[in-house]
């Protein structure tokens, strides 16, 4: 049963890649944003990542997948980042609850510039393996996403290490790649 | 980064169709495509960066133009800059190598002008790490360039890999950013010595010389480790000749450093003579014949490599050796003679360059016979060869005729044909200096001179060759028997050149009216013509010479004869003082209180005896220390308060060892009637931290006693810092004392990596210096004056201190002169201080001013007893205060 689960997932992995899209990968640090690149690219989950100096940058068949850093000295730098792209990933350490407060902020400061009007933005709430952390319900309301008006939002909670809801994820992701259906 | 947009350029011009009109095109703009960018619009491309597909092709187009501008020094406004560069860092999205590596380029260009660059830190790090060896090495050089101290741990790791990686281009990539990186965070990469130990005996010849320079540079602090560096590799290891190079020149600057230098080190350069490099050979050869104090044995090795290098078929060693057998010919003319028959050969070789270099070492160790011919040979290229090359010509012809006056009659008429033919400024000006220089020095050359430098005037386009001519005319013309022939020459100018040229000629001819009573009729009708000049300048001049020449000759002497007594700078200081300090304005502003230097032209003057060797750190004079010292002391509040104008400094005098714990020097900085000591201490312990540091100074005596001092606060690792000490002259009129001197403080222990203290606990602790000397000469500025007699007899009433001395420890009337200048403070007027050939009595006179404002004169008889050579010397001083001559008498003891 396991081994069909993963199959069908490699299935839709393959068919993201395939897409022609531009993408961004933003949230604060150690909330796991590079450990999801290297599961949607690789399968594969790493503990213990270094974190992100700058960017990742990954190839997207027609298009690229923008991971940028999470330190407070890059989050002046994610718009640039963010600009004219088909989506942004926010990525939330759904497991600590001291940094939601700042995770909003930083979400509703992106958000604000005029720039990324109207870009489709999918909330992740990651880690929802570990004991007590918030799910999609929770999330949407310590979010405040509620209030995020005039652009298309959707929040998921995920776990990168069980490899849960990262095919709905892919999904979502697909629907919203240029390439046309 | 030239090279590497070569092709792209190349491309550009291929790409058009109309090939034919584009090169006319690119004619006219001479050949650069890239000739008129705009920024703006390059700006405004580099927004294709931003798209997706990437062009790559285009973008490196438009990156290029981008380098090009900020090359041609344009300037990008901050934002644009970083704007431009977020849209290179999506440009790593292109597989295209080319692309690739300008983007490498472009982080490195745009590093200093844009906000946010280690944006690109991961992407870097990817790359240096990754698969791609063509990727790997620029990618270390732009992170090592974007990296600051606290980032550089994160990619420690990386580094130490790369710098022992199997692929030489990463190592050396790796070794020389470390080397760049040393500046920004020393400590770090001192970390990493065991990994450029490794690539020290590295199979690559460039990783091994890079890694050595690094690991000299970690240890360049601790002589000690140096040393042993040296010692280990020269035991063998070095197989790339570009690092025994480097060796080589380590070792030599430890040679050169320490007297007590181990001689291994020497063996080591002298064993590097026998490698099978020629670049190693030559290395080790120049490296020793420019070493001091080496014995003929030990040159003798050295100078027949290069005498073999002489007649070698490449033409890069003859010349390396023959430049350097000319430079060793100034210091070792003996050596240097067994190498003629060779330079003989390299006479007619074919580079110039290089039979140039040969005959300008043969007119200077070669015979007075050989003369003839050799200018001959000079004269029949002179043409062919480069403005450089032909100051070296002139510089051998000024070595030749210092050695050789009687030569002159061969070297005039060459140097005025030099002189008539095309060059520069750089290489007139160095035929014009050695022409006056002759004239000045060789009473038998002075009329063929003149003709010759008037003739020059006539037809001069550099204005400021043509006021140096004409300034020595106004002081030579006199002494000639026909004076009036010059005024021809130097009214001529008044009549034709600019404002500045007119202005000197305006000079020379009240000079020359000055010093020829019967000339000045004339003269005074020429310069009331100058009174209708166009310009104010001109005009002025001419006004004040000719209020002033009909005033009795002490006037005269001093108003137009001698150059203004101090510094134009110190004279606009005291001004300004004076206009502002309302109670002052009850006294005449007293030009007296102006300290005095002599003007600097007559200082820079080289004579043809003076050493062509002489060190270039030589340059710091006194007078520009003066003016430093001045601006500094003003800035320290309080401590120079009622002192009145600063008189003169001294250059620092170390008072300990340079390789000591602390190290000292003292400045003496003289006023009226106080002396400034200002003790210099730097910590070179970075574990400790000094605090309350002061001086106390013990006279045996009793005379001196400090008045007050301002000790240093705190003193940390590797900053130096002042301690001033005020002292006054002492009531009995002594100027001379010896001072003991021990620096005292309080030491806190610090953490060396942070400067931070580890305690609070201090100890106390103390450092005996040298002795601080007060001198004659501190209280003494050196003045020239143009004529000596005049002023001498103005000072006829006063005494006249006579004193008898017999010197010892001198050999030469030479250098018994230059020994009494120093010991007075004096400086010589008229050139008397140059002795000619085979005299055993000489007269020199001497002039200067006493702290004060008392003009001092003297004149030393020296004689030397021709049995037993030792010299006798007779000095008479006068001044206006006879209690000052005394005072001057009791410096030579």
């Amino acid at each position: 049963m396991l081994s069909m689960i993963n199959r069908v997932l490699d299935w839709i992995r393959s068919l993201f890649w395939k897409e022609e899209m531009e993408l961004t990968l933003v949230g604060l640090q150690n909330s796991g944003k590079t450990t999801f690149v290297n599961v949607i690219a690789s399968g594969q989950f790493t503990e213990d990542m270094i974190p992100t100096v700058g960017f990742n940058m990954r190839k997207i068949t027609k298009g690229n997948l923008w991971d940028i850093g999470g330190q407070p000295r890059f989050r002046s730098m994610w718009e640039r980042y963010c600009r004219g792209v088909n989506a942004i990933v926010f990525m939330v350490d759904a497991a600590d609850e001291d940094k939601l407060e700042a995770s909003r902020n930083e979400l509703m400061q992106l958000l604000d510039k005029p720039n990324l009007e109207a870009i489709p933005v999918l909330v992740l709430g990651n880690k929802r393996d570990l004991p007590g952390s918030l799910d999609e319900r929770q999330l949407i309301e310590r979010m405040n996403l509620a209030e995020i008006q005039n652009r298309e939002i959707c929040c998921y909670s995920i776990s990168c290490k069980e490899k849960e809801n990262i095919d709905i994820t892919l999904q979502w992701l697909i629907q919203h790649s240029k390439t046309p259906r | 980064a030239l090279l590497f947009l070569h092709p792209i350029i190349v491309n550009l011009n291929m790409d058009s169709k109309a090939d034919m009109k584009r090169e006319k095109k690119d004619e006219e703009s001479g050949g650069n495509p890239y000739a008129k960018l705009d920024v703006t619009a390059v700006l405004q491309e580099c927004r294709a960066f931003n798209e997706t597909p990437i062009n790559a092709r285009k973008c490196s187009i438009i990156l290029t133009k981008l380098f090009h501008l900020v090359q041609q020094g344009d300037n990008i406004g901050r934002t644009e800059a970083t704007e431009a560069f977020f849209g290179v860092t999506k440009l790593w999205q292109s597989k295209d190598a080319t692309l690739r590596r300008l983007v490498y380029l472009a982080v490195k260009v745009l590093s200093t002008i844009s906000d946010d660059v280690i944006i690109v830190t991961s992407s870097l790090t990817k790359d240096m790490t990754g698969k791609e060896d063509a990727y790997r090495a620029p990618a270390i050089r732009a992170l090592c360039l974007i990296t600051d101290a606290a980032m550089l741990q994160t990619i420690e790791r990386y580094m130490k890999q790369a710098i022992v990686d199997r692929n030489p281009a990463v190592s050396s990539a790796a070794l020389v950013s470390s080397i760049h990186l040393m500046k920004k965070a020393g400590d770090v990469v001192r970390r990493w010595a065991n990994e450029v130990q490794e690539a020290a005996s590295a199979e690559g010849h460039m990783v091994q010389l890079h890694a050595l320079a690094l690991l000299y540079q970690i240890r360049s602090n601790d002589r000690l480790a140096v040393n042993k560096l040296v010692q280990k590799f020269a035991k063998g290891g070095m197989r790339s000749p570009f690092a025994l190079c480097y060796l080589i020149r380590i070792a030599k600057q430890l040679i050169e450093e320490d007297d007590q230098a181990d001689s291994a080190f020497f063996q080591f350069i002298d064993s590097c003579l026998r490698h099978k490099s020629e670049m190693v050979v030559y290395e080790a050869a120049s490296a020793i014949v420019s070493l001091p104090n080496t014995s003929p044995s030990e040159l003798a090795p050295a100078i027949s490599v290069l005498q073999l290098f002489c007649s070698s078929p490449k033409p890069a060693l003859r010349f390396a050796a023959v430049r350097t057998l000319n430079k060793v010919s100034v210091k070792h003319p003996q050596a240097v003679t067994s190498c003629n028959v060779d330079l003989e050969k390299l006479i007619t070789d074919s580079n110039r360059s290089i039979a140039t270099l040969a005959i300008t070492t043969l007119l200077k160790t070669g015979a007075e016979s050989s003369v003839e011919r050799l200018m001959k040979q000079i004269s029949s290229f002179v043409s062919e060869i480069s403005d450089e090359f032909k100051i070296v010509v002139v510089e051998a012809i000024r070595a030749l005729i210092a050695r050789y006056p009687r030569k002159h009659t061969v070297m005039l008429p060459f140097l005025a044909n030099m002189l008539r033919n095309d060059g520069g400024f750089e290489y007139k000006r160095e035929i014009v200096d050695t022409l006056i220089a002759i004239v000045e020095e060789n009473p038998d050359a002075r009329l063929a001179g003149l003709a010759q430098l008037c003739e020059f005037i006539e037809d001069c386009e550099h204005p400021a060759l043509a006021t140096k001519v004409l300034h020595l005319l106004g002081r030579e013309a006199p002494k000639t028997a026909n004076p009036h022939a010059y005024i021809r020459f130097v009214y001529n100018r008044v009549i034709l050149e600019t404002t500045q040229v007119r202005a000197a000629a305006v000079s020379a001819l009240a000079k020359i009216g000055a010093q020829c009573p019967q000339l000045r009729p004339s003269i005074e009708g020429l310069l009331k013509n100058c009174l209708l000049d166009s310009e104010d300048e001109v005009r002025d001049r001419a006004t004040f010479y000719l209020s002033v020449l009909d005033m009795a000759p002490a006037i005269v002497n001093s108003l137009v004869l001698d150059t203004l007594q101090s510094s134009p700078a110190a004279l606009e200081r005291a001004a300004a003082e004076y206009v502002e300090n309302e109670e002052a304005h009850s006294n005449k502003f007293d030009l007296k209180s102006v300290p005095v230097c002599s003007a600097p032209v007559a200082k820079k003057a080289k004579t043809l005896l003076a050493e062509e060797v002489a060190p270039a750190k030589e340059k710091k004079t006194a007078a520009n220390a003066t003016a430093a010292a001045a601006e500094r002391l003003s800035q320290i509040e309080g401590l120079t308060a009622g002192l009145g104008p600063l008189f003169k400094s001294t250059l620092p005098i170390p008072l300990t060892d340079n390789v000591n714990e602390y190290t000292v020097q003292c400045s003496k900085h003289i006023f009226a009637n106080h002396v400034i000591l200002e003790f210099e201490v730097k910590n070179t312990l970075n574990d400790q931290l000094l605090e309350q540091v002061n001086v106390s100074l013990e006279d045996a005596e009793g005379e001196w006693k400090a008045l007050r001092q301002r000790p240093i606060a705190r003193l940390p690792y590797g900053e130096p810092s002042s301690i001033f000490v005020l002292l006054p002259f002492p009531q009995s009129g002594a100027v001379q004392g010896v001072l003991g001197a021990t620096l005292n403080f309080k030491v806190k222990d610090v953490d060396p990596s942070t400067g931070e203290p580890e305690s609070d606990d201090t100890y106390d602790d103390s450092y005996v210096l040298e002795e601080v000397e007060l001198c004659v000469s501190d209280s003494v500025q050196p003045l020239g004056k143009a004529s000596f007699g005049p002023a001498w007899n103005a000072l006829e009433e006063e005494d006249t201190v006579e004193e008898t001395f017999s010197l010892a420890n001198v050999s030469s009337i030479h250098e018994a002169i230059k020994k009494v200048c120093g010991l007075l403070g004096l400086a010589p007027c008229e050139r008397s201080d140059i002795v000619p050939e085979g005299r055993n009595r000489h007269v020199v006179m001497m002039s200067g001013v006493f702290r004060g404002g008392h003009e001092v004169l003297a004149k030393a008889n020296v004689a030397i007893d021709p049995n037993d050579n030792s010299i006798g010397l007779n000095l008479l001083i006068r001044c206006s205060e006879s209690i000052i001559a005394e005072i001057l008498a009791t410096a030579i003891v």
